[in-house]
């Protein structure tokens, strides 16, 4: 109380007319802007960093990061070098980044598959069929899943995931139902697209089912229950009304899930296998993302002397950046859209 | 998360170093995951004889343990493999050998792993390069007549390390010594161009590679000898491997020493060279020297003569080199020339 006195003293009383004068709106926009600005200056400039850094290996590497798969940073006892475009390489070296590329979005995109319908039945539980006393703790269950590190389930991953998949999983799944597409063929040791998958729906599910939920939230209960009392069953009215008043809601949120999945690491380079040079030709086989080799090569990268090694790894990182981006940005695009119908 | 906190004990140190002389000199190993085990027992005992100092030692792998003792991070970078001349020539730096190592090749075949199979350099090859996909090729059963109905018809699934690793490069060297293809392909480095293998697998660190070999059965491994406890308690098997002579020999004191034996007296003065694939009936074919890399000029005089102390202390035979800390990790000692040697380009260290 004697502080709330003091500052009702005289002080505060003369300065409240200079605040009013340069207007807390002006003060606020300007506060907000700045944040707002250097963010944005922020990514620019690690682009443009990256950008400056990748360069010689843009060149030297050309269209082949994309489409070649070897990724070899050249014989590291020989004395040969190579060069290409005016840029020096230790001899044999070869920068194709194809592989990682296929193992970022395959990983990304199975785990999608897992994650979204999961997703959706459990927000649309939690919006209609959760008892409303039990929600508050199902929303922190989800809630403290999306605060868990990473790491911790990568960790699970090699402790758990891995030798149940191939142990058990694997080696019956292609045995057993190897005659469907991407299940048959060696059964492999559990590090791989499957582990790997799983780690990133189960990682992207909390913030899919939270975003779900509130999109649902959103809009007005009375589509569901206007289509309730014109006699559908809730299944007929979740599915056939309010589902597709609120798709566009649904499809950013899968797509900012899917931009964080992309550039997800730790967890999926302790269970991904580290694939090299190779494809995977079922979900059981070892993967290789972008995010992963970047760590896993970068100590042998730091061996280079002509240092192209590790600028191939800023030129994939460039790549993912460029990706991430993309997606994030078509998510956001789409949520305005969706926002905008939302006030019509 | 490695290289931050690299960069903080660095940072760490230079804070100390210049707040006061008085402090511990503060010195920073790291690399190579096979000399891990032997730094911890070194320096845990070192440091109870001379509190003046203080060694962190972490295990990060070869090509980490070089690239931080080229950039000053770490005053000793640990690693199973020597510096190349490319490598030199950016800088010049020491490769000073602590002990002699070995590597042994391990497997997970369910029944079979108390049996010590004959493995070969082009067998091995072979398997790591998807010429030999299953337990029972012919070529594996021609090396193992005594057992080979016992030998499964099961996908071999061959394990490498993802990291920059000196245990890569001493397998790939073997692999290019005793097979012209393999070293005509992906011959041998720290980190290699692994040929597609659809079953491989990658690992990082020795650690690493004991727990996904131990994991997965039918696999195949490299493994550092100081692991050769772990992966003995984890049931795994190990190779007996063709050598130079074509016996077929498991790695022991007295096989490592005898390899040790016909090729130290090549060593340069550099004590840059390879001991892979010895001549003589007895030798082991994948030993090697493990080294330090250290920076000849240290950023300053305290930090150099404790630097030069310590690693006087390692290579002798009464301190780091003494059968009490060798055994542990099945290390064997250097032999009193290239002591002499290491003691040379120790004493060229300056502040």
């Amino acid at each position: 109380m004697d502080s709330n006195l003091g500052y009702a003293g005289g002080a505060p009383k003369a300065r409240l007319p200079l605040l009013q004068r340069i207007g807390t709106q002006r003060v606020v926009r300007f506060l907000f802007g700045s944040a707002a600005t250097i963010s944005t200056l922020v990514i620019v400039l690690m682009l443009v960093f990256l950008g400056i850094y990748a360069f010689p290996a843009i060149r030297f590497n050309g269209l082949g990061i994309l489409t070649q798969s070897v990724w070899n940073i050249g014989d590291q006892y020989g004395s040969g070098h190579v060069v290409r475009a005016g840029i020096t390489a230790m001899q044999g070296a070869q920068f194709g980044g194809l592989v990682f590329v296929f193992g970022t979005v395959v990983t990304a995109f199975v785990a999608m598959l897992f994650a979204v319908p999961l997703s959706l039945l459990v927000a649309v539980a939690l919006v209609y069929r959760v008892p409303p006393r039990l929600r508050p703790l199902v929303n922190a269950v989800v809630e403290l899943m999306a605060g868990v590190p990473s790491v911790v389930y990568g960790l699970w991953g090699i402790v758990v995931l891995v030798p149940f998949i191939g142990q058990r999983l694997g080696p019956w799944t292609t045995e057993h139902l190897g005659f469907l597409p991407f299940l048959g063929g060696p059964a492999g040791s559990g590090n791989g697209l499957l582990a790997s998958s799983v780690l990133l729906s189960l990682m992207a599910m909390p913030f899919m089912v939270a975003t779900i939920r509130d999109v649902i939230l959103a809009q007005e209960k009375s589509i569901f229950e206007a289509s309730m009392a014109l006699g559908s069953t809730s299944w007929q009215a979740v599915t056939k009304a309010v589902m597709p008043s609120v798709t566009n809601g649904i499809f950013a949120a899968v797509l900012v899930a899917l931009g964080r999945a992309l550039g997800e690491t730790m967890a999926v380079l302790m269970v991904c296998g580290g694939a090299v040079g190779i494809f995977a030709q079922n979900i059981f086989q070892s993967v290789n993302t972008i995010a992963a080799v970047i760590v896993s090569q970068l100590e042998s990268a730091l061996t280079d002397p002509t240092g192209l090694a590790q600028k191939s790894l800023a030129e994939l990182a460039l790549m993912l950046f460029v990706i991430t981006l993309f997606v994030n940005i078509v998510a956001r695009l789409i949520l305005h859209g969706a926002d905008r119908s939302g006030e019509a | 998360m490695r290289k931050i906190s690299a960069a903080a004990l660095a940072l760490a140190f230079v804070l100390t170093s210049a707040g006061s002389a008085l402090a511990a000199t503060k010195m920073l190993e790291t690399g190579s995951s096979l000399v891990y085990p032997l730094m911890n027992l070194w320096v845990a005992t070192y440091q109870k004889k001379n509190p003046s100092v203080e060694i962190t030692t972490q295990s990060t792998g070869s090509g980490t343990g070089i690239a931080q003792a080229v950039s000053g991070v770490a005053q000793i970078g640990a690693s199973d493999a020597y510096m190349s001349n490319g490598q030199l020539a950016q800088g010049k730096m020491l490769n000073i050998p602590l002990a002699i190592s070995a590597q042994q090749i391990n497997y997970n075949i369910p029944g079979l792993n108390n049996a010590h199979l004959n493995l070969s350099g082009p067998v091995l090859a072979g398997i790591y390069s998807g010429k030999i996909t299953m337990w029972d090729n012919a070529q594996i059963k021609a090396l193992n007549r005594s057992i080979a109905s016992k030998l499964p018809h099961q996908t071999i699934i061959p394990i490498h390390r993802t990291d920059g690793s000196g245990d890569t490069f001493i397998f790939s060297q073997y692999l290019s010594f005793s097979t012209p293809s393999w070293k005509n392909g992906p011959g041998y480095g720290t980190s290699i161009s692994w040929p597609a293998v659809a079953t491989a697998v990658g690992a990082n660190g020795n650690p690493g590679m004991v727990q996904t070999c131990q994991n997965t059965r039918y696999s195949i491994a490299y493994i550092g000898v100081s692991f050769l406890n772990q992966t003995n308690k984890a049931g795994l098997g190990f190779a007996a491997l063709k050598n130079r002579a074509g016996r077929f020999v498991l790695p022991t004191a007295s096989t490592i020493s005898s390899a040790a034996g016909t090729l130290v007296g090549k060593t340069p003065n550099d004590e840059r060279i390879s001991l892979i694939f010895a001549p003589g009936a007895n030798s082991y074919p994948i030993i090697n020297y493990e080294y330090a890399i250290v920076n000849p000029k240290q950023a300053n005089g305290q930090v150099a003569n404790e630097l030069k102390k310590f690693l006087n202390w390692a290579v002798d035979r009464n301190g780091g080199n003494s059968a009490h800390f060798l055994n542990a990790v099945r290390f064997i000692p250097l032999p009193a020339s290239i002591v002499e040697k290491s003691r040379k380009q120790i004493a060229s260290i300056k502040g």
